[in-house]
């Protein structure tokens, strides 16, 4: 209803230009009190410029095509790079400040010159205050072309849905336990380290086992060693989400869960996810992890996907 | 932060130092506050900004400089406006060299806006024009640039050649809209608190004082300022003029100073008459310009009638009455940028009235100073010999002065006796030395006579006289009997008119010129001129006396300028129609194409993500689907008429549709498109 209720067009003047409309104003005045012909040729070519700049800035934002060109990954509460590609079929345009129209989104692009022909890839950091799909409408293209007085928005529809991952960063306790170990790689569920011959030596990271530990090395080296092997250990998680979060509750859970995925996907764990009404597999990599948080990213909002799956 | 782009800075501070050079051209803004401008934009375009560390510490130095304005403005030692204006220019100085940001830009340039509406307040000058215009075009690019540079990412360039080409045209059609309401804005007044225009640059004349101080520097024959245009009736039709314009006379001398003993009346009139009127008299419609910087009016020797005076200023014309002084003077009342009147002239040699003058005035003619050196009378008596005729006394001593004497502008410093330094010592002087000697040298023989100042010459520009600053002269009033006072010039001839240099005489001529349509097509634009130029554009030009011009074979300007404009309009609208045509088959394709994926998705065939008609044409025949056929001739028709130019002809969309349709209530292909 917003987008069909929109101008096709709308302006809005600059900090500089409501400056420029009170000199005018105040030239008009003094050209009426005293006659002065003087003020009213600087009157004339004040009014002058602001028509021309209608002109040209209504000529900046003729001719254009957008395209949303997209996100690899957008995580609620921080920049990312978002990228909408922009071509004008004829001529030249100035100044072209992009956006997304009627979202939460916040954060712009702007490219100071489109020739004609090529697509330009304009390319922004953009912000989504929370989790979950957005509903894109539409592109907002802004020009202060020519002197920077009047902001002219243009609109181009644009219908999209961009999925906003739980916001990262968010500091969290270790997981559970592995709810089932790895069958065939670690036979004895008492030998949880690595398996095969030793591969290498490297430094203990955060939140690794302790009992990988080579003391022997740390101690001639001064620091943790662990040792890896061959086939390292691999073990399999299954986080939850329970049913019954809302609002606060659930946007702490999903993040603490993203966050729990990560740290053990990139250990090299399997990781499986129970949402309710949704079950993932377990699974290792970057794409079970963006599985999860996709998985996520839709939790609470199922309506909306259900909308659009019809 | 990145760094500002460096031409647009230089257009910045360049158009800001025209926005107060067009304050400055009226002359009025204080010299101290000229140079610190000066001074900040010079740095500016050097690229130095020493106020980029100290932006607050140097704005506060902004308030006792606004004190100082404040307290000119509160003694009557300045005017509002100018301290205003002023003080718009120290703002933009501390900006300028201040470091640059969009704020700082801005600021920036509305003080320069500021500062063009002040100059246009303070001065008339043709000047003004050059400076408006220089701003607006720098104003603009440099704006243009300003906002380009603040779209372009950090670390790309900004693509300043392919700005300024639209720039600068978008600035020319300002331009040309400029003009166009300026033409068409109607002119009122409501006239509440208007200030005084001012003359502008440049030496004005020295006017027309009480007094004449013998042994001035004389720089002013060197001046090619106009001063005055007069148009004559009869015209002389000569190139060069060798007339006496008169401004005043002067009876008395103490040895220093010229004065007049004669009072001023408290009358004031619209019309005064100096003298009664001969046949052939000389009509002159003269304007006084700014530069000529007196109130004084100047008349062709010797001024019978003078009147109908009207007072330019920055409101319009207004009537203004006169003032008659001593010494055959007339004045203005009222004080504006320029003047223009009538008068009416005997023509030289011609007989006629002294003028009104009591006894003292009379007695005053033959008046000599207390401390006139002696030799003067002895020499004077040994020139004139015994001649008794006023007019052949004064040739005779005239022509002697000529020979013996040279003429010269180099007088430095005041001398205790200027007349026997220059008769006894030098030997050397300007007109009013001259004059002087021939006046005192008759008188000390018996003869009237008195010292008359005005211009000399005229230089024909047009169907117009031109008369410059550098055409001030002095020469001598004779009182022959019965013919009223003659004309006797002592300043040797080459030396009467204007010594200024040739080149720039041309130069000062063409700007002169230049500024006389400024002020008729600009300045004096008025509510009248404006109906004028509508009634021009609806009916058939008249003449002056109102009467439709003579037919002529060729038609009138308005007929040209109005196929000129129907022509354009023809032009726009067939260009527009043209692009239409080109883009119709376009958007007729698109249409069917959407027809089509609308009638595809209610048989449940709808296009997948990112799929084009041509996608889903192949998909369909991948699959041996029964619409592949139907769907392939769309396709391929479509885009024919997309990309192929051959564009859908009339109802062959519908046909194709049509096709369409029957293939999917049949569930069975059709015959093939065509």
């Amino acid at each position: 209803m917003r987008a069909r209720l929109r101008p096709p067009r709308t302006l809005k003047v600059t900090r500089m230009g409501r400056t420029y409309l009170v000199v005018t104003f105040g030239v008009g005045l003094g050209a009426l009190n005293t006659g002065n012909n003087l003020l009213y040729l600087v009157l004339g070519l004040l009014l002058s410029v602001i028509i021309l700049s209608g002109v040209l800035s209504e000529r900046c934002l003729r001719d254009l095509t957008v395209r949303r060109v997209g996100v690899d990954g957008a995580f609620a509460g921080e920049p990312f790079a978002f990228r909408w590609g922009i071509t004008r079929r004829e001529g030249h345009a100035f100044a072209l400040t992009l956006s997304e129209a009627d979202s939460a989104l916040t954060g712009e692009g702007s490219v100071g010159y489109l020739p004609a022909g090529a697509e330009h890839v304009v390319r922004a950091d953009l912000t989504a205050p929370r989790r979950g799909p957005m509903k894109l409408l539409g592109v907002r293209v802004t020009t202060t072309w020519p002197l920077g007085l009047f902001a002219k928005t243009r609109v181009f529809e644009l219908p999209g849905t961009l999925l906003v991952y739980p916001r990262r960063g968010f500091a969290c306790g270790p997981p559970e336990d592995a709810a089932v170990s790895h069958v065939g790689e670690a036979p004895s569920p008492r030998r949880l380290d690595g398996t095969g011959d030793l591969a290498g030596l490297r430094e203990l990271g955060e939140h690794e086992d302790a009992r990988r530990v080579h003391w022997l090395k740390s101690a001639s080296a001064n620091r943790l060693l662990k040792v890896e092997r061959e086939r390292e250990e691999r073990r399999t998680y299954v986080l939850e989400v329970r049913s019954g979060l809302e609002a606060e509750a659930l946007e702490r859970r999903c993040e603490e869960v993203a966050e729990q995925a990560h740290r053990l996907i990139e250990a090299g764990h399997e990781v499986g996810l129970e949402l309710p009404g949704q079950r993932l597999r377990p699974g290792a990599g970057s794409g079970q992890e963006r599985a999860l948080l996709r998985a996520l990213a839709w939790l609470g909002f199922e309506d909306e996907r259900e909308e659009e799956a019809a | 932060m990145t760094r500002p782009l460096r031409l647009r800075l230089l257009l910045r501070d360049l158009s800001i130092a025209a926005a107060f050079a067009s304050m400055a051209v009226s002359g009025q803004v204080p010299l101290w506050a000229f140079g610190l401008v000066l001074v900040a934009v010079l740095m500016g375009v050097l690229g130095r900004r020493p106020f980029a560390r100290y932006p607050r510490l140097t704005a506060a130095l902004l308030v006792p400089l606004a004190g100082v304005l404040y307290l000119a403005v509160a003694s009557g030692q300045m005017d509002l406006v100018v301290a205003a204006c002023s003080f718009a220019g120290l703002v933009a100085a501390q900006r300028v060299l201040s470091e640059s940001s969009p704020a700082t830009d801005g600021q920036v340039l509305l003080a320069g806006l500021l500062m063009i509406a002040g100059g246009a307040a303070l001065s008339g000058e043709l000047l003004f024009a050059v400076c408006l215009l220089t701003f607006a075009v720098l104003a603009s690019l440099s704006l243009g640039l300003a906002v380009v540079e603040a779209a372009v990412p950090v670390g790309e360039p900004v693509p300043v050649r392919a700005v300024m080409r639209p720039l600068g045209r978008g600035t020319f059609v300002a331009m040309l809209g400029a003009m166009a309401f300026f033409i068409l804005i109607p002119r009122l007044n409501w006239n509440v608190g208007v200030r005084r225009a001012s003359p502008g640059l440049g030496t004005a004349t020295s006017g027309f004082s009480d007094t004449v101080r013998l042994g001035g520097s004389g720089t002013l024959k060197s001046n090619p300022r106009v001063v005055l245009r007069a148009r004559l009736s009869p015209d002389p039709g000569t190139e060069q003029l060798s007339s006496y314009w008169v401004g005043r006379t002067y009876d008395t001398f103490d040895g220093l100073e010229w004065s007049t003993i004669g009072a001023s009346t408290k009358r004031h009139r619209t019309r005064v008459t100096l003298r009664p009127g001969a046949d052939n008299q000389v009509y002159q419609r003269i304007e006084l310009l700014p530069a000529y910087g007196s109130r004084t009016l100047i008349a062709l020797e010797t001024p019978a009638k003078l009147g109908n005076a009207l007072t330019h200023t920055a409101l319009g014309d207004r009537r203004t009455q006169l003032q008659e002084l001593g010494g055959d003077e007339l004045r203005f009342v009222e004080e504006g940028l320029g003047y223009s009147y009538e008068v009416y002239s005997v023509p030289p040699g011609t007989d006629t009235d002294p003028g009104r003058m009591n006894q003292q005035e009379t007695d005053q003619l033959l008046a000599l100073p207390d401390n006139l050196d002696p030799r003067m009378e002895e020499l004077a008596r040994r020139v004139v010999g015994d001649e008794k005729d006023p007019l052949a006394a004064a040739q005779k001593l005239s022509a002697w002065l000529q020979r013996e004497y040279e003429y010269t502008l180099e007088l430095s410093g005041d001398v205790a006796d200027p007349l026997r330094d220059f008769l006894f010592v030098r030997k050397a002087g300007h007109c009013e030395h001259f004059a002087t000697a021939l006046t005192l040298m008759l008188r000390t023989q018996g003869f009237e006579a008195r010292l008359a100042t005005g211009f000399f010459g005229g230089e024909r520009v047009g169907d117009e006289y031109l008369v410059r600053a550098g055409d001030a002269h002095a020469w001598t009033h004779v009182l022959v009997p019965g013919r009223g006072f003659v004309t006797v010039d002592a300043t040797p001839p080459a030396f009467r008119a204007n010594q200024s240099l040739q080149l720039i005489e041309t130069m000062i001529s063409l700007y002169e010129s230049v500024e006389a349509l400024w002020r008729k097509a600009v300045v004096d634009y008025s509510f009248r001129d404006q109906l004028d130029f509508v009634r021009s554009m609806s009916r058939p030009p008249r003449d002056a006396s109102g009467q439709p011009r003579p037919s002529s074979s060729l038609p009138p300007l308005r007929a040209w300028v109005t196929a000129a404009g129907v022509a354009l309009a023809i032009y726009g609208l067939v260009r527009a129609l043209s692009q239409r045509r080109a883009r119709r088959p376009a958007q007729e394709a698109t249409r069917l194409v959407d027809a089509v994926e609308r009638l595809l998705a209610r048989a449940g065939l709808p296009p997948r993500e990112g799929e084009t008609l041509e996608d889903v044409s192949a998909r369909l025949s991948g699959e041996a689907h029964p619409l592949a056929p139907v769907l392939a001739a769309i396709t391929r028709r479509y885009l024919e008429a997309r990309f192929g130019q051959r564009p859908l002809q009339s109802g062959e969309s519908a046909r194709l549709l049509a096709q369409l349709r029957r293939a999917l209530d049949d569930g069975r292909p059709t015959a093939r498109a065509s």
